[in-house]
């Protein structure tokens, strides 16, 4: 396994035969594609239609009059509407951004540890740190909830953030272990014999090369806690502590028929994640495979 | 693969009898410093939740979550969980729901990674919108679908009565019958990109000169596909499988926005039915007890879990 994280390259397969395989793939793409990019690109539609053309039968295919009215309802720091929206948007931000940056800090010495050490008990403590991401989050929701409100964490950001990040853990210590384990050792052992301390090694030779696997998993962390919905939906209660997931669903709760307005902050919630995976897909996609993919 | 346990220290590691153990855990004290925040941490927010959680389900509580005033019954709310119907209606619709997801999830995935091992213009661009429902928050998802579903308003009962297949706008949330496949539906489409990324991965590890050997020799396409792609994909495929399974088991959001269990239960599953105990109708203990049981299954789930997942690591070591 290279470090750096390139595949074999596959080698092209001859193209003269355009054989049935090959075409039934091509129309399972293409069904695929549909089922995928159909619902958003509806979302998108009806995002800037006026309420009242989107409650129609049959619907306007196309928008007869496309309005930006929903968005700029929603981004709109004058109403009361935008307000909120902007207070969530940024009450999300925070949350997450806190979460990632405690999770990675947590996660990279821990992960290095189940790489590299022997310690009794190593194989237990990775299980059960592998158990954990079975757990639903229902189970936990009750006792957490009163564990909450003995530290006095309810509705402050702080129960949301220790929460995200306890369960974030497993799946970023699973992650980051994987890259830990594709950096050869005998670099380290080079540095130790040139005098470095294990934790001069660990700084200096095998921090570095790890970034890839850092900001896989901070991605991972951010967009876990972006998304989260039932431990927000369950700790927080005053309005001005929402995020968004918990507060688009109380505000549409009050307005069922809003659905423009309903779509548009659904495509705005979505697009910081999106945008996020989009820049560095490759990350990404390598850190989620990395731990189940060996080879 | 470099894994080595041991070998960064091999001085240290003594494999020597019983009183070794603690002499080597006192050796390794400082190793320990590296795991310790994860474990303060994970010790804090789960390991007291299980322990209060498996005592309260012992309990008959009062509704407010002042928990002072509970009266032990014992097993009390297990056999009433057990006997009653609503028990074994939310276990199917589990059952369906986990099954059905899991399954579709992962043929759709992995259908999608066959159809895009080889490249081809716009590839890239194509698996990133593929990807990109399983990004986006699940209560998103649920809001579009809701949305596309609209019993007067739905884009798919428009489609429906524009081909001429029904008179009228058919309504799958609000049916007994339609709810839980309209639901699945949502899920893999959330679902199978994850699928998706893990065969990727796995077809990558799938040596080609094995692929080209068995064609000199004769193979066909499904004949290379079955002898030697997919024996390749075993360990990959049972690890995203039993996380497929793991996370539909768990999911909440879906049914919850969608349509909060009902009709009539027709869509609760196991743990939007525990929450709307304990949350809605604030029966702590019933729930407790739900939770207790969901445990013991897990456990059962996990078994296989941890071998499979564990099976994957010694073999990695091995090499």
């Amino acid at each position: 396994m290279s470090i750096a994280g390139e595949r074999p390259v596959i080698p092209r397969r001859s193209r003269r035969q355009v054989d049935g395989w090959r075409w039934a793939g091509r129309i399972f793409l293409v069904l695929m594609l549909l089922y995928t990019a159909a619902p958003m690109a509806w979302m998108l539609l009806t995002s800037i239609k006026s309420g009242f053309a989107a409650m129609q039968m049959p619907p306007q295919w196309w928008p007869e009059e496309p309005t930006l009215a929903s968005y700029a309802k929603l981004l709109d720091p004058q109403n009361s509407v935008g307000a909120d929206f902007l207070r969530f948007f940024w009450n999300s931000l925070f949350v997450s951004t806190m979460t990632t940056i405690l999770a990675v800090i947590v996660a990279v010495p821990a992960a290095y540890a189940f790489s590299r050490f022997s310690f009794p008990g190593r194989k237990f403590l990775f299980f059960a740190v592998l158990l954990r991401n079975m757990f639903p989050a229902v189970i936990f929701l009750v006792p957490l909830f009163i564990l909450m409100r003995v530290l006095g964490l309810v509705n402050t950001h702080g129960s949301l953030i220790l929460t995200y990040l306890t369960f974030g853990l497993p799946l970023a210590i699973w992650l980051l272990k994987g890259f830990y384990d594709n950096i050869p050792i005998q670099l380290e052992q080079a540095a130790r014999i040139d005098g470095a301390t294990r934790f001069q090694a660990f700084l200096l030779i095998v921090m570095p090369l790890s970034v890839p696997g850092i900001i896989a998993t901070a991605i991972y962390s951010f967009i876990a806690a972006w998304n989260e919905y039932i431990y927000a939906y369950t700790f927080l209660s005053k309005n001005d502590q929402l995020t968004l997931p918990v507060g688009i669903q109380r505000f549409f709760s009050e307005n069922t028929t809003d659905f423009p307005g309903l779509m548009a902050a659904s495509f705005l919630m979505s697009v910081p994640v999106v945008v996020l995976f989009l820049v560095l897909q490759r990350y990404f996609v390598r850190a989620l495979t990395e731990g189940a993919v060996k080879h | 693969m470099t894994t080595a346990t041991g070998r960064a220290e091999p001085s240290r590691t003594s494999p020597r009898g019983e009183p070794g153990a603690l002499r080597a855990m006192w050796q390794h004290r400082v190793d320990y410093a590296y795991v310790l925040p994860s474990i303060v941490v994970m010790l804090i927010v789960i390991a007291y939740p299980i322990y209060y959680t498996i005592d309260l389900s012992f309990y008959k509580t009062p509704p407010s979550l002042q928990l002072r005033d509970k009266i032990f019954v014992g097993m009390e709310n297990y056999t009433a969980i057990l006997s009653s119907d609503v028990f074994w209606r939310v276990t199917w619709n589990t059952v369906v729901w986990t099954f059905g997801s899991t399954v579709f999830s992962f043929m759709l995935g992995f259908g999608a990674a066959l159809a895009l091992h080889r490249d081809f213009f716009g590839r890239g661009v194509m698996r990133a919108i593929l990807i990109i429902p399983w990004v986006i928050s699940a209560v998103a998802a649920s809001y579009i679908w809701k949305w596309i579903y609209h019993s007067d308003f739905g884009v798919i009962g428009a489609v429906l009565v524009g081909l001429g297949i029904t008179s009228r706008p058919p309504n799958f949330i609000d049916n007994v019958d339609t709810v839980l496949p309209a639901l699945i539906v949502v899920n893999i489409w959330r679902e199978f990109p994850f699928a998706m990324i893990m065969m990727m991965a796995g077809l990558q590890t799938v040596p080609d000169q094995l692929l080209r050997a068995a064609k000199v020799d004769g193979a066909n396409a499904w004949q290379r596909f079955w002898h030697v792609t997919f024996p390749h994909l075993s360990s990959v495929s049972t690890v995203t499988v039993l996380l497929l399974a793991v996370s539909n088991f768990n999911s909440f959001i879906i049914p919850w926005i969608m349509t909060g269990g009902g009709p009539s239960n027709a869509s609760h599953i196991w743990i939007t039915h525990i929450y709307e105990l304990a949350f809605g109708r604030q029966r702590w203990g019933v729930a407790s007890a739900y939770s207790v049981l969901l445990f013991l299954i897990l456990m059962a789930l996990g078994y296989f879990y941890v071998r499979a997942l564990g099976g994957n690591e010694s073999k990695d070591r091995g090499t």
